[in-house]
């Protein structure tokens, strides 16, 4: 029994060497298998290129694989001790759309399917027309997840809303219920879908993605597991995105990388957060649209009368 | 062959609007305007506090021609392209933009706008350049970091003439905190005559689970050092960990599930089947008087 537990684990996960010294600098044996044990001290490995080699024990370790089932549960549980949170400060976005590009690539969407969509708002007749990027605003009372029949859709402890395209049974419950539209369907088969196939399934990422489905923005989680800020805050030209953790108090710009206090930058520009009368807490602020540098060069129509 | 050359001549017309479309047209009373923020020193050190803060991150350091790659590109400030403008035009295209250049109108005052001129124009060629930043110095720079009295101990050299290195005063020491994406700045301090500087950490700042925190110290851009990453000290305050999702909620998943609701869901399921076999038994009870 133990045995067969330690075959698998070495097959299942692949070995790499720990310290280059073994091998002189490189790491041939990233992807070599188990041929069979000598003593408890040496080990014999297959590498890539064909060879066998023997290498001492302790310098081998697990290859960060998860597989799919400790994928799903590492996701649920989310990054220990963190509280993300977004700021989009709408004086600085003049509809580059990179954000979106960025996100699409990242979660295989197709075109018309986003995550991150950059909205032309005006708020009543007389007002200045400007532009909104829309995520989903990840509340920390959120209305979709409890919504879910399946226990599909969930909350992490470190603030995200993500959910499990393997659990989802395409209800559409969770779209009903957000009342920021920020969930999307997979009516058809997903962009690409042909190069993604037999990818195991990245909860965190929700790739690759499944027709039927439901699909959202998940602030990156994948990237975020890396210490990298997501894909759009990072793609954005202009300077419109801060992301941090709220419990550190701190927020970076990922255009140009500069860090501030979360609390002073929200109090100094007077941020809001979208339709908080209706009690979800979104963790999304907008700092408003003031002093803006470019003109606005969209078409708004003329709904207020 | 009259149509041919009418033809010919469209397409000429044509390809000299594309070109006039691509120059950037000044009114002429914005083109002569003069500068009416005198070219002195303090005037173009503003303007360069201002072309850091506004311009940078497009037209790139002056004379690294280091902008952008955007179309139409936009002009280093050392450029012809951007020194064959007058002042009046300078102004104009600050104020107005255009394409991808912002429309500073709102956003920078007047007298700002002209003294950014200002600036620009410290490195027309055919002008004394007022400000003219020194090479960068090598430098070295030490600290640690003293937990029991929360204070972060400074030194630094710089490398003299000679090539030896001396003490270095008067310098801006800028100290922040690693956070999760980035590094907070959090202060600034000046070197002593000795070369020294102490900073006081803030009691307000928040390092992790333990207090832990990355102290990052760094001089200015015109000394060439590595920045000092100091290992984490027990400097901060601990990292506030405020439950989000509370144990037991109504209306959510299976896991949260308040207890009474619980409770009362499986009572009341409980109750009905009772019910139904009570009524079943009652039925049964019936057909066996009925036999007898």
């Amino acid at each position: 029994m133990e045995k067969k537990s330690r075959r698998s684990f070495v097959k299942a996960l692949g070995v790499s060497i720990g310290a280059a010294g073994v091998v002189g600098g490189s790491s041939i044996l990233n992807s070599c298998t188990q041929v069979a044990s000598t003593n408890s001290d040496t080990i014999t490995l297959l590498t890539s290129s064909g060879e066998l080699m023997k290498v001492d024990k302790s310098q081998l370790k697990p290859a960060d694989l998860p597989s799919l089932s400790e994928n799903q549960k590492r996701g649920r549980e989310g990054l220990p001790g963190r509280k993300f949170v977004m700021v989009i400060d709408l004086s600085k976005c003049r509809n580059a759309r990179q954000c979106m590009k960025a996100c699409q690539n990242h979660h295989q969407l197709r075109p018309e399917q986003h995550h991150i969509n950059v909205l032309q708002m005006q708020d009543a007749e007389n007002t200045a027309p400007y532009y909104m990027p829309k995520p989903c605003q990840h509340c920390d009372n959120p209305p979709c997840t409890k919504v879910c029949p399946v226990n599909a859709t969930f909350k992490r402890e470190d603030g995200i809303v993500l959910i499990d395209n393997e659990r989802c049974i395409g209800c559409r419950f969770c779209i009903a219920a957000c009342p920021y539209s920020a969930r999307v369907f997979n009516w058809f088969e997903p962009r690409d879908a042909e190069k993604y196939e037999g990818v195991t399934y990245n909860i965190e990422a929700n790739v690759p993605q499944k027709k039927g489905t439901i699909s959202k923005c998940l602030f990156s989680a994948d990237r975020l597991r890396d210490g990298k800020l997501p894909s759009c805050v990072s793609a954005c030209p202009n300077g419109v995105y801060w992301f941090g953790d709220q419990n550190e108090d701190a927020v970076t710009n990922g255009t140009t990388h500069e860090t501030t206090s979360f609390s002073k930058l929200i109090k100094d520009n007077a941020a809001y957060t979208l339709m908080e009368e209706l009690g979800t807490k979104p963790r999304v602020y907008y700092l408003p649209p003031k002093d803006r540098a470019f003109p606005f060069q969209g078409e708004i129509d003329q709904h207020h009368s | 062959m009259k149509k041919q050359i009418i033809l010919t001549l469209v397409i000429a017309l044509m390809s000299v609007f594309q070109g006039l479309a691509q120059e950037w047209l000044v009114p002429d009373d914005q083109k002569t305007l003069t500068n009416p923020s005198e070219y002195n020193l303090s005037n173009v050190k503003k303007g360069k506090d201002l072309y850091m803060k506004n311009c940078k991150s497009c037209h790139g350091d002056p004379g690294k021609h280091n902008g952008l790659p955007l179309v139409p590109a936009p002009p280093d400030v050392v450029s012809e392209k951007m020194q064959n403008n007058t002042d009046g035009e300078l102004h104009y295209k600050i104020t107005k933009g255009r394409g991808g250049m912002p429309q500073f109108e709102i956003t920078i005052s007047d007298d700002d706008r002209w003294r950014l001129i200002n600036f620009i124009r410290n490195f027309d060629p055919s002008r004394e350049q007022l400000l003219v930043d020194a090479p960068p110095k090598k430098a070295k720079l030490l600290a640690s970091v003293n937990e029991v009295e929360k204070k972060v101990e400074i030194f630094a050299e710089v490398e003299d003439a000679n090539g030896s290195f001396v003490t270095l005063t008067d310098a801006a020491v800028k100290i922040s905190a690693k956070k999760a994406f980035g590094n907070l700045p959090i202060g600034e301090v000046l070197t002593n005559a000795d070369g020294r500087a102490e900073y006081k950490i803030p009691e307000t700042l928040i390092g992790d689970e333990n207090g832990m925190v990355n102290i990052v110290v760094q001089l200015d851009e015109a000394y060439i050092t590595d920045n000092v990453v100091l290992d984490a000290a027990k400097v901060g305050q601990l990292k506030p960990q405020p439950k989000l999702i509370k144990k037991e909620i109504l209306w959510s998943t299976n896991e949260n599930i308040q207890t009474w609701l619980l409770l009362s869901y499986l009572g009341a399921v409980g109750a009905a089947w009772a019910a139904i076999a009570y009524v079943v038994f009652q039925i049964f009870k019936i057909w066996r008087l009925g036999k007898e």
